[in-house]
């Protein structure tokens, strides 16, 4: 018999409850969605900048298909989703303006790809492009982070966090779309960048970790969850050690040895790069425990 | 106006009437529960106590749910009410997600209370009188419909049974109290003062309308 949503009593809301609707079952896909509309976007972005179009167009298309289509396709009535751009919640639900930033992007990211391959001077054009693509891949960030009820989300690194993560990821994703049609002086002056955004990425997971830690009892549940519970291997196995220490690690030792890193080996390195990211947006989604409604001295940890 | 209730923990008797009458008036589907017990235990052995709190959507003042949801389907009415519109709802879940209290209920797909055996004549009769759309969420509502219809027949919701929430008709020790905490003359709004009721989980900063006197 399938499991009832939320059919323990004696536990729900009376210990850490982990919210559900959004990783588990269909709420799989808002996990999925969440990462490529960013990836995407993150992507459109850097392409755009280092002047790769097919990098643009697998860029928009991640983010038009993938993303927009997993996101449509978790609706409990897609067929409404029209509301969403006739209503005014644009003015306080982070997800309205998701919704405008994504649907902006997408338009103007088409026309400006049109400009592009008819070699038109287009850099104001351009801009306002890029400025909604940043905000498609920010907003997921802000989207989780109102959610105070799960202190996991409501800390302002998380949209920082996933700002860097899906420009970082972007990044990795137009190196092999250039490398792979034959640009590969791009791929070469974008390669650095991926070294440094990792960095960055490593530092503000640490921070982010570190901070909500100490930002109260559930918060620490969570980290407690991800880092030793069960999730514990996801979060070290696959975010930590395939995520950010092998391509670090490798990175460094073929630097030693040769200044250009085979083609191959670097797809290998940006596919565990985007999988260790996968798989850490997994465990914050995961890991998102509402505190207790009502004192109770029974907590499980 | 602001529609409220304050619930008196030391007359509960953790009875389940509130719970089981909301589901029957409204002929919820399994999974589904707009009024809730919560039942914790405090204290360490030999001295432990167990602590009932009734659970219900809280009616915020200033809501994240309404705030959230992208087609303005949840929205919080003149009387302080909130109120979901099934049919403007796109299922997103965002409600669900944000309500720190967890109060609220997506109905994904009729299922039978007996597997196997088909709907009852229960949830026949139910299906017809509260038809509930698929993908959609919902929530308590305080009985929008009883009050409203009481008010057109000019009656008091909290002192007229019609137009009271059934939640409060059901208590056996009459541990909930409706009424409107603006007229300084309910019962509501006086238990609140004198007995220092307190709200549940106020750092959210959602002044929930439903206030519990702890004793």
């Amino acid at each position: 018999m399938k499991r009832i949503l939320q059919s323990r009593p004696y536990e729900f809301m009376i210990q850490f409850t982990p919210q559900r609707e959004w990783i588990e079952r269909r709420g799989i896909l808002v996990w999925l969605a969440l990462y490529f509309i960013e990836l995407g976007a993150g992507t459109f972005i850097v392409s755009s900048i280092f002047g790769v179009l097919p990098g643009m167009f697998v860029g928009w298309l991640i983010c038009a298909v993938l993303g927009g289509g997993l996101h449509l396709l978790y609706l409990g009535r897609p067929g409404r989703a029209w509301r969403m751009i006739i209503s005014s919640g644009w003015k306080t639900s982070w997800m309205s303006r998701g919704l405008y930033f994504v649907v902006t992007f997408l338009v103007l990211g088409s026309v400006q790809m049109i400009l592009t391959q008819r070699l038109s001077s287009t850099t104001g054009l351009l801009i306002i492009t890029d400025f909604f693509a940043f905000c498609t891949v920010a907003y997921a960030g802000f989207v989780m982070n109102f959610v105070n009820g799960i202190q996991l989300w409501n800390t302002a690194l998380l949209p920082a966090l996933f700002t860097l993560s899906g420009v970082w990821g972007g990044i990795g994703l137009s190196i092999v779309v250039a490398s792979s049609t034959g640009a590969e002086m791009i791929a070469i002056r974008l390669e650095p960048w991926t070294q440094v955004f990792l960095m960055g990425y490593a530092f503000i997971i640490s921070t982010y970790l570190v901070s909500v830690r100490y930002s109260g009892l559930a918060g620490r549940f969570s980290v407690r969850n991800m880092l030793t519970g069960k999730w514990g291997m996801l979060f070290w196995g696959l975010v930590v050690s395939f995520g950010i220490l092998f391509p670090v690690g490798a990175t460094f030792l073929l630097r030693v040895q040769s200044s250009i890193i085979a083609n191959t080996f670097l797809y290998i390195l940006i596919f565990f790069e985007l999988l260790g990211d996968l798989s850490l947006r997994y465990c914050i989604l995961r890991c998102g425990y509402y505190q207790p409604m009502i004192p109770s001295t029974n907590f499980s940890f | 106006m602001r529609w409220g209730m304050v619930i008196n923990l030391t007359k509960c008797v953790g009875c389940y009437a509130c719970a089981i009458s909301c589901k029957q008036e409204y002929f919820l589907p399994p999974g589904m529960m707009w009024s809730r017990l919560l039942i914790s235990e405090i204290g360490q052995y030999p001295r432990v106590a167990r602590q009932t709190y009734p659970v219900l959507c809280n009616h915020c003042k200033e809501p994240l749910c309404t705030k959230v949801c992208p087609t303005g389907a949840s929205q919080r009415r003149e009387d302080g009410i909130i109120s979901v519109n099934a049919d403007k709802c796109v299922g997103c879940r965002y409600c669900l997600i944000v309500c720190p209290y967890q109060a609220r209920s997506y109905f994904q797909k009729r299922k039978e209370y007996f597997p196997g055996q088909g709907l009852t004549e229960f949830e026949k009769v139910g299906e017809k009188l509260y038809p509930l759309q698929h993908g959609v969420v919902y929530k308590c509502d305080f009985c929008s419909k009883r009050i409203d219809d009481g008010i057109k027949k000019g009656m008091k919701p909290g002192i007229d049974r019609e137009a009271t929430p059934v939640c409060v008709l059901s208590c056996p020790t009459k541990a909930r109290v409706f009424g409107d905490l603006d007229d300084p003359n309910s019962e509501v709004a006086i238990l609140r003062g004198s007995r220092k009721a307190i709200q549940l989980r106020p750092e959210y900063c959602t002044d929930p309308s439903v206030y519990y006197i702890l004793g």
